[in-house]
């Protein structure tokens, strides 16, 4: 006789042992008072000007996620196993002479797109602006977005058929 | 496997991959040319590029469309955790290495800016215990660093 499928939710129900180490580790987890696991994603700080700006930029923009806003000068956020920390220039970040950090430069964050030239043109409706547009390069297309502080976000598709044929990526 | 992708622009491919493998402990992944190199660590791929002028190959370290060149620098850096800070910077400072402040100790751990050969920064971070963690006053004071 074949048994019914639903007996296995007739089965009484099994206590489960509290483990309050685990439930007070995923607290501080959720209040933002854990680092992430060791070796885990990779960690990015870039300065920003206006942080409601930068904010709306990399979450509504580019796809990212907001973890953690404690101060009016910082967030966290998240895109993949990138960790992105921006923060707002202050006395925090003063240099020994007095050198406060600013927005810019050219290191920048790499974000693989799959289609480049519609990620483009979708951004550059929004008012996006872009140092270069779109060139080819070596086995990849990529372009260089510049977030509302002028920080760089460099934007690439691969070539079909290139990263089969060669396993390495764009120069 | 290295899934987030950072670009750093150096003057010296040699000298960057010289620095991050032997201080950092990235591993060198590539190396086609004096212009470009490809490192891990961890999630972490860093992908160095040698500035070219407008006479040089197509490329990550290309010139922008009014000329202009790419340049190492800036203040915008990915992070490093180590386990020792303290140990960390000693052996750094006794290879050589240029610091742009001393080390600051933060609501969620210590950091330290160092620079790379051609002056990019470098974020150094060593989270603070759990237990100094657990006895801040306010629950969300513990990110690493504002």
């Amino acid at each position: 006789m074949t048994p019914d499928p639903l007996d296995a939710m007739r089965l009484p129900v099994m206590p489960v042992e509290p483990r309050p180490e685990f439930a007070a580790s995923l607290l501080r987890r959720l209040r933002g008072e854990l680092p992430p696991v060791s070796g885990r994603g990779a960690t990015v700080r870039y300065f920003v000007a206006d942080l409601d700006a930068a904010i709306a930029f990399y979450c509504h923009d580019l796809g990212f996620d907001e973890e953690l806003r404690p101060a009016p000068s910082f967030a966290m956020l998240y895109h993949g196993d990138l960790r992105l920390l921006l923060s707002v220039p202050g006395a925090a970040h003063a240099m020994p002479d007095g050198t406060l950090p600013d927005p810019g430069g050219w290191n920048r964050i790499v974000i693989q797109v799959p289609d480049l030239a519609a990620a483009v043109d979708a951004l550059r409706v929004r008012g996006a602006r872009f140092r270069h547009e779109i060139v080819t390069s070596v086995g990849v297309r990529q372009a260089l977005l510049e977030d509302p502080s002028g920080n760089l976000v460099e934007l690439f598709e691969p070539l079909a058929g290139y990263h089969e044929r060669a396993s390495r990526g764009g120069q | 496997m290295t899934t987030v992708s950072v670009r750093y622009v150096v003057n010296d491919i040699d000298a960057a991959i010289d620095f991050y493998t032997t201080h950092l402990n990235f591993e060198l992944q590539m190396r086609p040319n004096d212009l470009f190199a490809m490192l891990g660590r961890g999630d972490l791929r860093l992908v160095l590029v040698k500035p070219v002028g407008p006479d040089g190959p197509a490329g990550g370290g290309a010139p922008m469309p009014d000329g202009k060149m790419q340049e190492p620098g800036g203040w915008n850096r990915f992070s490093v955790e180590v386990p020792d800070l303290a140990g960390a910077v000693e052996e750094l400072r006794s290879s050589g290495a240029r610091f742009r402040n001393d080390v600051v100790t933060g609501v969620g751990g210590k950091q330290i800016i160092v620079e790379d050969p051609s002056g990019n920064p470098v974020e150094l971070f060593e989270p603070i215990l759990t237990e100094a963690r657990l006895s801040r006053p306010t629950p969300s004071s513990g990110q690493p660093g504002r």
